[in-house]
């Protein structure tokens, strides 16, 4: 190991503050992105969150059985359609009465892209006073991997199955992060578990954006299981998709865009797939174009973060 | 409705809908969530210029859809707040899977539903089918003959809904159109008498809450046993409220100087031979015709309906025993059955009804008039039934073509 | 009690001058009820509405098929068939209309009101929104209630220089309305 390499994990290390309230051997999949996140988290911002979790891979853990839980948080367990507004309804009551609170809504894409999108953007919009985590595994991978709105171009799932008709998703995927950022919010970030500094300083300023109103990150979390790549691959898939561009590293506040981490000279996305069986039948016909649609989008961040002039949005929330 | 020599008042000329949204402001919440819906809109209008008065001291969520509104006074309700929204027919059915939670989650949410019809086709029209929709959902219903008892009533539904023994999410119903665009004298009681009436609550020990750092949560798996449990104990509140709300009315007459008598409202039932059974703003119109008749001296009475789920079986079978004749009118349909829902549920306890025989009107679906007129043809029809006549056992009353396709 | 229709069009103020009669009688300790016809609402469009006032409590919560009292806002609907529909005879007929001669006729029509309220609201608010107007004349003509409770409703309804105004209006109305036996 390197002396940089040694100083990048004492610097990980430093900003984990609070405790892991999670037991030991908890029922995630080897090799599981979200339970790295799930474990990161209160470790970063405190114990002290309510935390509230949907129907999806963060159930079994992050919601009790009957009386029986597998950490020590405030959780609220509730449905996909409504997360953003169960967390609104608890950040404006604590707010009423006074209560000291960080509300951590903590949802997969599915319910921040698809189902539970109209409440996110209206949460968004009314800059409601707490963290909402996107923890995107690129797909419902809790009731056995089907497509979502984040899938990309190519990927198979169950419900984008390979056929001699069709082979992989056809669509493109949602740019979730950026739709959350256009909504002007005091907060927006992307991270993921390779740079866990990164992640770690965007917790923090989430939790300090919260204070003036909405702070989201949409965190990239490979799933393993769903994706088929080997489980000690998680945070290799995480570095690549961060090298290739497939998922760049940025932030912003009040709508303001600023990459926090720039590669200077992006790998190609085939780097990134060639990893991971979910996109290994795709031609190079396929692969240029998923390559075209992470250019695009980068090309599109790119000319946002270098838009002149600070922002001087006024922070507003309903009272 | 018993009222007492008034102690304090000041009538005030309101709608039904302005009748709801001061008495949510009387109750003081501390979250309301409000999303528009015709013919409730009035009343989230009203609490926010009630807010942006200042007169009410509460947060106001002016959510995105009524789904989020929901969402957002369950886990408010939860985390130990006091709150309130309401909605009417599309916007009661948007948020069905938040009221099947909530109620499984025992969130003492407070709502009022202003009944308007649901089909296909886009019925802005007053109906109770929103609310048959939504029977099932586990919470408490309660409904309004007028604008009074709509204020009335929701002032109760906190005393009900946040009852530590209790603890069950309320919803207080009323006619779309008919009662939310009415405008009459509404004895609104004073702050100090409704702080008086729901101190109560403050007395009993505290609900379980959802507070930051609690090591504690809500929403668990339920599972096997553990549900099963947590089921029956949902079951057995809904039986508790029967008395409960029985008690809560009594309380209620003695601050306020009315009572309604609970769960049921029996008019001039003693002596009656013929009895219609009927819920809602009818119930007014039965009433001044059931006058009429008594003056020509015809035997007959209403029951009216206050409370709705839980089922009011004891206090109906109690009421309606060894009259000749039971008319149930119902403004709502019971799909796969003929006649209408109350019926249908009434039909139930039959044997223990002593012989009454029992006959279903439709009326008043897609804003068709309960008239005076259609009043009398029920209470005439029921008045042949308690004589031993032969009549049909279900009648759409304002659309005859039912009866002459022969279906019913 | 008394069963009064009301007819005229879309921002005439035909709801509220039901609802400022309901509020009125609550205030003389007798009882009102005000209501409008279901349906949409839309600026321009015809606007019928209900008013129920008695001396005991209102229970009816249905439509009014047979009106004691008529009272037309808009007077080009003065002959139409809808106004007059189900009149019980005996009944009476308050016409706001720039015309004072009758030219309106009903077999059970035993009394008429005609009154310039557009005129007057015109002059006192500058606009010719009738309503209050016509509340005063209602008052005079049925002989149901005094001007002060009218007056007095209006609180409920305006403040300030409208509520001034408006009140001029009112009692306008009942004084300048003129009776027709028939």
């Amino acid at each position: 190991m390197t002396d940089k390499k040694k100083e990048n994990l004492t610097k990980v290390m430093d900003y984990l503050k609070h405790k892991d309230p999670f037991s030991k051997g908890v029922a995630f999949c080897p090799g599981c992105g979200l339970e790295l996140l799930l474990r990161f988290i209160p470790q970063v911002i405190g114990n002290d969150i309510v935390i509230t979790g949907t129907p999806s891979c963060s159930a079994p853990v992050l919601l009790g059985q009957n009386n029986q839980s597998w950490h020590t948080l405030s959780y609220f367990g509730t449905l996909m359609t409504g997360a953003a507004a169960n967390a609104t309804g608890l950040a404006r009551y604590y707010r009423k009465a006074g209560i000291e609170n960080t509300v951590v809504c903590f949802n997969g894409d599915g319910t921040a892209a698809d189902i539970g999108f109209g409440n996110l953007s209206g949460a968004a919009e009314r800059n409601e006073p707490f963290i909402y985590i996107c923890y995107d595994n690129e797909g419902y991978m809790n009731t056995g991997i089907q497509k979502s709105g984040t899938t990309p171009y190519g990927a198979t799932t169950t419900t984008t199955p390979l056929g001699s008709a069709h082979k992989g998703k056809n669509l493109r995927r949602m740019n979730l992060a950026l739709k959350m950022a256009m909504h002007k919010i005091p907060y927006a970030a992307t991270a993921t578990l390779s740079d866990l500094d990164d992640l770690a300083k965007k917790l923090l300023k989430a939790k300090e954006a919260k204070k003036r109103g909405f702070a989201f990150l949409h965190v990239f979390t490979p799933c393993t299981t769903g994706w088929g790549y080997a489980p000690e691959n998680t945070i290799e898939v995480c570095r690549r998709a961060v090298k290739t561009n497939y998922f760049p590293l940025w932030e912003a506040v009040n709508g303001k865009i600023r990459m926090t981490k720039t590669v200077k000279k992006p790998k190609p996305v085939s780097t990134y797939t060639e990893l991971i069986k979910k996109f290994a039948h795709m031609s190079e016909e396929d692969l240029q174009i998923l390559q075209d649609d992470v250019d695009y989008e980068y090309c599109m961040l790119g000319g946002l973060s270098l838009l002149e002039g600070e922002c001087q949005l006024p922070v507003s929330s309903e009272d | 409705m018993i009222t007492k020599a008034q102690k304090k008042s000041q009538i005030k000329v309101i709608t039904g809908n302005a009748a709801a949204a001061i008495a949510a402001k009387l109750a003081r919440p501390d979250v309301v969530a409000a999303y528009p819906i015709t013919p409730q809109t009035e009343i989230i209008e009203q609490i926010s210029q009630f807010h942006a008065n200042g007169e009410m001291d509460c947060e106001l969520i002016t959510v995105e859809g009524e789904n989020s509104a929901m969402n957002a006074v369950m886990a408010a309700s939860l985390a130990g707040g006091r709150v309130f929204t309401a909605t009417s027919s599309w916007g009661l059915v948007f948020m069905y899977d938040a009221i099947l939670a909530a109620a499984g989650a025992r969130a003492p949410i407070v709502m009022v539903n202003v009944n308007r019809e649901t089909p296909g086709i886009i019925a802005v029209s007053s109906g109770q089918q929103d609310m048959i929709s939504t029977r099932d959902a586990g919470w408490i219903f309660l409904i309004a003959e007028d604008c009074q008892e709509v204020l009335d009533l929701v002032l109760q539904a906190y005393r009900l809904a946040e009852d530590y023994d209790i603890q069950v999410p309320v919803m207080v119903h009323y006619d779309g159109f008919y009662l939310s665009y009415l405008s009459e004298g509404v004895d609104v009681p004073f702050q100090e008498d409704v702080d008086q009436f729901l101190s109560v609550l403050k007395t009993q020990p505290e609900r379980t809450k959802l507070v930051p750092g609690g090591k504690l949560g809500c929403g668990s798996h339920g599972i096997l046993l553990g549900y099963l449990e947590l089921r029956h104990k949902h079951v057995s509140a809904m039986e508790r409220a029967k008395a409960k709300f029985e008690q809560i009315d009594k309380e209620y007459e003695e601050i306020f100087g009315r009572s309604y008598g609970g769960l049921v409202e029996e008019y001039r039932m003693d002596d009656a031979d013929a009895v219609l059974v009927g819920s809602g703003s009818m119930c007014g119109t039965i009433k001044a015709v059931i006058d009429e008749k008594r003056a020509a001296g015809v035997k007959v009475g209403l029951l009216k309906l206050r409370m709705y789920r839980p089922f009011p079986s004891e206090a109906m079978i109690k009421a309606l025993k060894g009259k000749k004749a039971i008319g149930v009118v119902d403004r709502s349909l019971c799909f796969g059955f003929k006649g209408g829902p109350i019926y249908t549920e009434l039909k139930a306890f039959e044997t223990k009804l002593g012989g009454s025989k029992m006959i279903s009107f439709i009326d008043g679906i897609a804003n068709t008039d309960i008239t005076k007129i259609n009043v009398a043809t029920m209470i005439d029809t029921t008045c042949d039934l308690a004589a031993g006549k032969d009549v049909r056992e279900v009648t759409w009353v304002s659309y005859p073509e039912a009866q002459e396709e022969g279906g019913l | 009690m008394s069963e009064v229709r009301f007819h005229g069009r879309g921002g005439q103020g035909v709801v509220t001058t039901s609802k400022i009669l309901a509020n009125a009688f609550a205030r003389t300790g007798q009882f009102g009820a005000s209501f409008p016809m279901f349906g949409f609402e839309r600026r321009g469009a015809p606007v019928t509405a209900f008013g129920r006032f008695s001396d005991k409590p209102v229970r009816e919560k249905t439509q009014i098929y047979n009106p004691d009292i008529i009272v037309v806002l808009d007077p080009s609907q003065r002959n139409s068939a809808a106004v007059f529909l189900g009149l019980l005879p005996g009944g009476m007929m308050l016409l706001n209309d720039s015309d004072n001669t009758i030219n309106v006729s009903h077999d059970n029509l035993r009394k008429l009101g005609i009154i310039n309220a557009n005129k007057i609201a015109q002059e006192e608010i500058g606009l010719s929104i009738p309503n209050t107007v016509v509340v005063g004349a209602f008052a005079r003509m049925s002989g149901l209630l005094d001007i002060e409770p009218c007056c007095e409703a209006l609180q409920d309804y305006f403040s300030g220089k409208k509520l001034a105004a408006n009140i001029v209006c009112a009692r306008r109305g009942f004084e300048e309305v003129e009776l027709f036996d028939l």
